[in-house]
């Protein structure tokens, strides 16, 4: 459904996008994982002929990005990162107004925008000022927006960025329908609960490559191990612990007071006996691969 | 290939700039409370002050015109002008930065399209306020030729070729101060020397012809024409003026716009 070939974008010296190739078929969920400045939304505004490429292919259910722009914006919902709401409008003429531009007729569009405003849960919000609705609620209403035109295939930039837990959760809740309606979905986040959730297959990004792409499963069993092993590392120990973890031979990462150890060839890890110091396991995820994997990325520059 | 009949020269959608024409009418009917001062209320204080009060010293322009039924015609011409760069400078801008060209961008729409729906708005703008500030004058007995109907067709002209400029200061503007220049550069200087309040033939002989260059001056003229009954090959000139002007503008605007939108 979505096909790029060794796509390269740059802006002046800098390279956003380094030679991207990746496939998404179609009724798949595949997910964009890292860190701001990775080039996530870069991939995307390509996508979506926002901006044009600087080399490769890209193309969107047959129809070449750079090409026939207007034939893929047809076929493709996007979701940009700001909401990117008509404050001058209400809650339903930013749908209708959207489906106009897509080409559908007055009455079509009051139609399939009370579909959507149903589906999205905003019907008794309909005549509201965009001002008056919650970040979650903003959210819902720019997917409902993109979902006017019944797409094939959508493409979401960071859809629960900046959400509280509750909006995420209905975010969550409906991508997950309309998934399981057999929508090709492309999102970009950085949240590893999110890819994990909704994602059939994630590319992990950084600095403008796809590092590597799998299932969660499959990542997490490559670059990580079934379980992790967190050591607190109070500051007085601090330095006999990381001398006993490196004679180990197993890698780990410190957040704050807590060593993250992962397992030799997807192993438990075996942490030597250290007096005092407390050990839990937990199940390796996607966050210990991203920082294994980009930590790796980040040492071959 | 079957031709589609939705399309119009070189790939351009009229129904997507049909769609942002709409789009403008909409959020404009939500507000019209607020747009009735824009419309009304303003214009109508301009005419009153100039009409009454400078008019009482002025007495009269020569070859014995009453000076209201001089500057009516041109007030009501700045006042189209106004409309149409607060359109698409102002508007436009806020478009911008708000996200809201983006969301349009993600549709089947170009860039063109939109900037095409922007000045069909400006225009359309630029007719409302005619019809408004004219109704009013008239209504002072100011306007009295059946010919100034024909007024609306310079607020036409004058809304297509001050919106395209007006674009032009939309698509550059980095931010609010820079835009700001759009008012101390175009709209004042426009308002004043554009034939509107003294006949452009008194101003000293350096100046004349620099007035004449200006995108008002053509408009005003036009409008004077119809609205004193007074028409003359001059009139026609100033209106190819102004077409050709936007010829030229308008392409200018729709590449800066699409170098700010696609990057």
């Amino acid at each position: 459904m979505i096909r790029g070939r060794n796509i390269v974008k740059r802006f002046g010296p800098t390279t956003a996008v380094n030679g991207v190739t990746f496939d998404v078929t179609r009724g798949e969920t595949c997910g964009l994982l890292g860190p701001n400045g990775a080039g996530k939304t870069t991939l995307m505004r390509l996508l979506s002929g926002l901006s044009p490429l600087t080399s490769g292919e890209l193309a969107v259910a047959g129809y070449d990005v750079s090409r026939q722009g207007r034939a893929v914006r047809e076929r493709l919902g996007v979701v940009t990162q700001q909401d990117g709401l008509d404050t001058d409008l209400s809650v339903r003429q930013n749908l209708e107004t959207y489906g106009h531009f897509s080409g559908l007729s007055g009455r079509q569009s009051r139609r399939r925008a009370d579909e959507v405003l149903g589906f999205f849960g905003l019907s008794d919000r309909a005549g509201d000022e965009i001002d008056h609705l919650s970040g979650g609620m903003k959210r819902r209403l720019a997917i409902a927006r993109a979902f006017m035109t019944e797409p094939d295939v959508i493409v979401l930039d960071e859809p629960t960025t900046g959400l509280d837990p509750q909006g995420r959760n209905l975010v969550w809740e409906k991508l997950a329908v309309l998934k399981a309606s057999g929508v090709t979905i492309l999102m970009s986040t950085h949240y590893m609960e999110e890819a994990a959730t909704l994602c059939d297959r994630i590319a992990i990004m950084h600095v403008g490559r796809i590092l590597d792409a799998g299932t969660p499963e499959e990542l997490i069993e490559r670059h990580a191990s079934a379980e992790v092993a967190q050591v607190r590392m109070p500051t007085t120990a601090s330095a006999g612990i990381r001398a006993a973890l490196a004679a180990s031979g197993c890698a780990w990462r410190e957040v704050g007071t807590v060593a993250h150890v992962l397992g030799r060839n997807g192993q438990r890890p075996q942490i030597p006996p250290m007096g005092g110091v407390r050990v839990t396991y937990r199940p390796g995820n996607l966050e210990d691969v991203f920082l294994a994997v980009a930590g790796r990325g980040l040492g071959a520059q | 290939m079957k031709a589609d009949p939705a399309r119009i020269v070189a790939g351009v959608r009229w129904r997507s700039i049909q769609a942002l024409w709409l789009r403008h009418a909409v959020a404009l009917k939500r507000i019209w409370k607020v747009a009735l001062t824009w419309y009304l209320v303003e214009p109508a204080v301009a005419l009153v002050a100039v009409g009454f009060g400078i008019g009482r010293l002025v007495e009269e322009v020569e070859g014995g015109m009453p000076y209201a039924i001089f500057v009516a015609p041109g007030i009501i011409m700045a006042s189209a002008m106004i409309h149409a760069i607060f359109e698409c400078s102002w508007a436009v801008f806020y478009r911008i930065t708000g996200g809201f060209y983006e969301t349009a961008l993600t549709a089947p729409v170009t860039v063109t399209e939109l900037a095409l729906g922007d000045v069909a708005w400006s225009m359309t703008r630029a007719v409302l306020a005619t019809l408004s500030v004219g109704l009013v004058a008239a209504a002072f007995g100011w306007i009295t030729s059946p010919w100034a109907v024909g007024m609306l067709l310079a607020a036409l002209l004058v809304g297509m070729e001050i919106g395209a400029i007006g674009l032009i200061f939309a698509a550059l503007s980095p931010n609010t101060h820079t835009l700001s220049l759009v008012f101390t550069v175009v709209a004042t200087p426009l308002y004043f020397f554009s034939g509107s309040f003294f006949p452009i033939a008194v101003l000293p002989d350096v100046l004349e012809p620099l007035a004449w260059v200006l995108p008002l001056t053509p408009g005003v003229h036009v409008a004077q024409g119809f609205a004193w009954g007074e028409l003359s090959l001059t009139h026609l000139w100033s209106a190819l003026y102004m077409v050709g002007l936007t010829a030229v503008i308008l392409p200018i605007a729709i590449y800066l716009l699409k170098r700010r939108l696609v990057t």
